[in-house]
């Protein structure tokens, strides 16, 4: 198809690609690269469930460990399923990712220190235990 | 026919581009003039797929700021059961990795690869609404419904956002089933599946901060 | 009436005339205007060419009447309440409680969501690829829909007039007020659904013009080519993208807690009420730079146009735009310092708030310099932008004050805040837009606006913001806290009094503005704008006719500099002719025309009034229509029609002939 010759074009032109978007027509290469995907995920995902449920690492560092994976993991999923990478083409898909993650950080953490120092200075309150005892 | 295919390009795309010298010619750059439909659509839809993580942030915030706010009621360590979680994420998982099959046979255009890779995507993805509904459905029959604890209500709604764009995308991918059957592999029917494959890998990246969170240290406590 | 959900007549406010006879006016001036429509033909006319218009150009037009037509109705808020405060010393006034609740709440909203907002967004749309010389934005018929949301948005908090009651808990729905308990009645489901609907839209509104900006300028117009105003335009579409879904996942939590007994933020079962506030002030900070980044834009194309001269410090101007769009996510908590985080949180926020003045200082700077050693022409857009300079400083030092935690204490919820943020937000916003409207306004139709009626407006405007809201600085520092339905110090009285007669003094200034535009449309044939060129402008728009046609360029310009019409310009005035050769013509493709975006509006508010009374049969019904709709939209075949390239050449060629006769006689 037409359009599509100009897609390739435009790539060798070096131009940039779309998210999602690899190796038009190089089915083998494509192929191997999602299969690829899917091991390291699946072993990602057994190790985070493995960690979770054994007591394979030390007691108290198994939450950072389980938040190393799940990055790790989001990380693979971004790579090989989403094909977003480093190299020059993806420039603004890369720039729009992070500027997408500075808000998401500031969002969860500010809320977090925010809320948490909120509720540090809170006067002490008569502790209701279900809706219906909340005297509403 | 389209007017893309009659006149073998781009609508958009009109000027010169690259015709002076110009070196550069990544549209980054702005020096190559209108990018490819390709390249608008998806990338268009990528800020639209970092828009909702920001939306699912103020979940996840929410979620982290109420956890422990369980009322008096049980809390993650009591209601979780891990071996469902895993189950929901290996239909999602697979999912995800059938709808990438299913873009490869796309660009080949083999039409019944293509239909058979996307109904088996919709299967695992309706799979794992199953699962999640067979949960929530479980817990409110035993009192803990959303309305019980804060913590209950951000879970409910966290999950079930989540379920609510899978379910959407399983309506999606019905339509496109429909059109590509109907249709054909033309261009913009091509972009459209695009998009949802995007769609269906960012709601698998989703998951995974949500199995880590809610679910893996969640049971922890 | 199960079967019309909690509606029944005793919504209709049959026992309060004030908002039935508004209701009933408005529903008369609708059914009038449609009328006349009808009843002159013009039917066809409208519906083909305006609402089921994809042209960026007509889009942004209507987003622009749209937010005038809601500047009247936010600005009657604003008259009433200014009035109640006058009489309502030692006595009840003229408006009880519950209805001035519903006042200053609308007021609020609708300035800031259906005013401010639709005005920046529709000046966005129409120029934004004239300066990018394209021929329309990445997606046209998205475009579309983003429109009809936000008018969808707009009829349903309308709506609230006439069809049960509006809310009553401020501008922002704080709970636990906002919560089922407090507030049973629908003022609150009308302010969410209307909100979240319009959101939607402006979300769509938002990725569309930043994928515009980032991927289909003209060759050549690179990053550090662009206008300012696509620069500030791109920042403050960034925000939309990375703020809107917060108000949306806020406004689902407290709609959930409405709708479904959820406990988000309610008093009881471990509800967290403070959630909220942090929750809507991420949104809600940045959409304060989402309104006036775009405005900040508006003012560099007027400096730099009234001054004859290139914008002074242009690379530092995008530093700053950029700055400003990253620290304003930062400084969310500086609205609400006294709900007790502490030292250390208060004055982290405290310290970036003020930091954030900085780069705006680098603006002001910026623009003063533009205008140092220039020819500054004194038109109505230069008139705004030196009013807004002047102003918008005052306001920015009141919001230094106030980035202080300890003076925050004691300032907070009176009229100063009050006094404060309409002191930036009228300059930066509002005046803005009219700068942009009268600078604009000739590229749109074709002939310009009339100054003298326009110059009579902006006395009226700034000589009325002046005496409405000073006296606000001193009655909030005398201890007035905002929102009050009647009071008994008398201190406050005489001030309440000079607030209210510059509130007047505004309302002349609008009728100025609805006399010129009248007056300008009167005298049109002496006012025509001939060749495109007004103001003797620098960025790409001023190179096409007014009203520019359907598909903007004949052939796409090749960028090689920084203001590239200005170069052209400069080149044409020497030869006295247009140096460039006239090029070969082709035939344009341009997205058809489709009534997706007002069908799916149509669907949209059958969904939001179904969920405001519970009527849930009709949301299913809305539900199945809204996605026919765009099942059959995206089964269309042929999505494109073709403008021949003689059509092309003619309007191309007509142009270029009224300009070479305008350069031979030194018009240019």
């Amino acid at each position: 198809m037409t359009d599509h010759s100009e897609d390739a074009t435009h790539r060798l032109e070096g131009g940039d690609v779309a998210p999602g978007d690899v190796m038009h027509g190089e089915f083998t290469a494509g192929w191997r690269s999602y299969v690829l995907g899917l091991i390291i995920a699946v072993g990602l995902t057994v190790a985070s469930f493995l960690v979770a449920r054994t007591h394979l690492i030390y007691g108290p560092s198994i939450d950072m460990a389980l938040a190393t994976l799940a990055v790790a993991q989001m990380g693979i999923h971004l790579i090989f399923f989403l094909h977003i990478t480093t190299g020059p083409d993806n420039t603004n898909n890369v720039l729009a990712l992070a500027f997408g993650i500075l808000i998401v950080g500031l969002v969860v953490f500010g809320s977090v220190w925010i809320m948490y120092h909120l509720n540090q200075n809170m006067m002490p309150m008569p502790l209701t235990t279900s809706p219906q005892s909340g005297g509403m | 026919m389209t007017a893309t295919e009659l006149h073998g390009r781009d609508p958009y795309r009109l000027g010169h581009a690259g015709v002076e010298g110009h070196h550069d010619l990544a549209t980054g750059h702005g020096e190559g003039g209108p990018a490819p439909k390709r390249i608008i659509v998806g990338y268009g839809f990528w800020i639209f797929l970092l828009s909702d993580f920001v939306m699912f942030s103020a979940f996840f915030a929410t979620y982290a700021v109420l956890r422990d706010r369980t009322a008096g009621g049980p809390g993650p360590q009591q209601l979780f059961d891990i071996t469902d979680t895993a189950l929901e994420t290996g239909a999602l998982l697979l999912s995800s990795f059938a709808c990438g099959l299913m873009s490869l046979e796309m660009e080949r255009k083999r039409l019944w690869a293509t239909e058979a890779w996307m109904l088996v995507t919709g299967l695992l993805g309706f799979v794992f609404v199953f699962l999640e509904g067979k949960e929530f459905a479980h817990l409110v029959s035993m009192g803990h419904g959303p309305q019980s604890s804060a913590f209950l209500t951000a879970f409910f709604t966290l999950v079930g956002c989540h379920g609510l764009h899978v379910s959407i995308g399983l309506l999606w991918l019905g339509t496109m089933m429909a059109q590509v059957y109907f249709k054909g592999f033309r261009h913009y029917i091509q972009l459209r599946v695009m998009c949802f494959s995007l769609f269906w890998h960012a709601l698998d990246i989703i998951w995974v901060a949500i199995f880590t969170l809610v679910y893996l240290i969640g049971v922890r406590g | 009436m199960k079967l019309l959900g909690k509606l029944d007549w005793s919504a209709v406010p049959f026992d309060q005339p004030i908002p039935l006879a508004a209701g009933g006016l408005v529903i008369v001036v609708i059914l009038g205007v449609v009328a006349l429509i009808v009843a002159k033909g013009w039917l066809p006319y409208v519906w083909n060419e305006w609402i089921c218009s994809v042209d960026h150009k007509r889009i942004g037009v209507m987003y622009c009447t749209l937010a005038m037509v809601m500047l009247i109705r936010g600005f009657i808020d604003a008259l009433m309440m200014r009035t109640q405060q006058s009489v309502a010393f030692q006595s009840p006034g003229y408006l009880p409680p519950e209805h001035y609740d519903q006042i200053f709440s609308a007021h609020g909203t609708i300035m800031i969501f259906f005013v401010a907002m639709p005005f920046v967004i529709g000046l966005i749309n129409f120029v934004v690829p004239l300066q990018l010389g394209i021929r329309d934005v990445a997606f046209p018929t998205l475009n579309s829909v983003a429109l009809w949301l936000t008018a969808s948005g707009v009829l349903l908090v309308n709506m609230s007039l006439v069809v049960g009651e509006f809310s009553r808990v401020g501008w922002l729905p704080y709970p636990p007020l906002s919560e089922l308990t407090y507030s049973p009645g629908v003022g609150v489901d009308y302010y969410c659904w209307g909100l979240q609907i319009s959101g939607i839209g402006t979300l769509a509104g938002g990725i569309n013009i930043v994928t515009t900006i980032l991927k289909m300028r003209a060759p050549g117009l690179s990053y550090t080519r662009m206008p300012m105003f696509c620069w500030t335009a791109l920042a403050s579409n960034l925000l939309i993208i990375a703020a809107f879904p917060v108000l949306t996942a806020t406004l689902a939590m407290l709609l959930l807690d409405r709708y479904l007994g959820f406990h988000f933020f309610t008093n009881t079962a471990g509800g967290n009420q403070m959630m909220f506030m942090n929750l809507i002030w991420i949104w809600g900070h940045p959409e304060v730079y989402i309104l006036i980044l775009p405005a900040f834009g508006i003012y560099s194309e007027v400096v730099s146009t009234f001054s004859s001269k290139p914008l002074f410090g242009y690379r530092s101007m995008i530093v700053a735009t950029m700055a400003i769009c990253i620290i304003s996510f930062l400084v969310w908590l500086h609205h609400f310092f006294t709900m007790g985080p502490g030292g250390d949180v208060n004055g982290f926020f405290g310290i970036a708030s003020m930091v954030i003045a900085v780069p705006t200082g680098v603006k002001i700077f910026n623009w003063l310099f533009t205008m140092y050693g220039g020819t500054v022409r004194f038109s109505v857009p230069m008139m705004w932008s030196i009013a807004f300079m002047i102003t918008f400083v005052i306001g920015g030092m009141t919001g230094v004050m106030l980035a202080i935690p300890p003076a925050d204490f004691i300032l907070h919820n009176s009229l100063f805040l009050v006094a404060h943020f309409h002191n930036v937000i009228i300059p930066g916003v509002l005046f803005a837009a009219f700068a942009g409207y009268e600078y604009w306004f000739p590229k749109a139709f074709g002939f310009t606006l009339d100054e003298r009626w326009g110059k009579a407006a902006f006395w009226f405007w700034v000589i009325g913001f002046y005496l409405a809201f000073t006296p606000l600085y001193i009655m909030g520092l005398e201890g007035m806290p905002r929102r009050m339905q009647s009071y008994d110090v008398p201190q406050w009285h005489m001030w309440a009094n000079i607030a209210t007669v510059g509130a007047l003094s505004i309302l002349c200034g609008i009728l100025c503005m609805v006399a010129q535009l009248v007056v300008s449309i009167r005298t049109r044939d002496q006012r025509r704008d001939e060749y495109g060129d007004p103001w003797d402008g620098r960025s790409l728009e001023w190179i096409l006719p007014s009203p520019p046609p359907e598909f903007n360029f004949a052939v796409m310009p090749n960028v090689t500099g920084e203001e590239p019409y200005w170069g052209l310009k400069e080149a044409a005035r020497e030869h006295q002719r247009i140096t460039r050769p006239v090029p070969e013509y082709e035939d344009l493709e341009m997205p058809r025309n489709s009534p997706t975006g007002f069908v799916c509006a149509f669907f949209a508010v059958m969904m939001g009034f179904a969920l405001i009374w519970h009527i849930w049969w009709l949301l299913i019904v809305g539900f199945i229509g809204a996605y026919a709709t765009l099942v059959v939209f995206s089964w269309r075949d042929i999505r494109e029609r073709i403008i021949p390239k003689e059509e092309v050449a003619r309007i191309d060629l007509e142009n270029r002939a009224k300009r070479n006769l305008a350069l031979q006689e030194g018009r240019i």
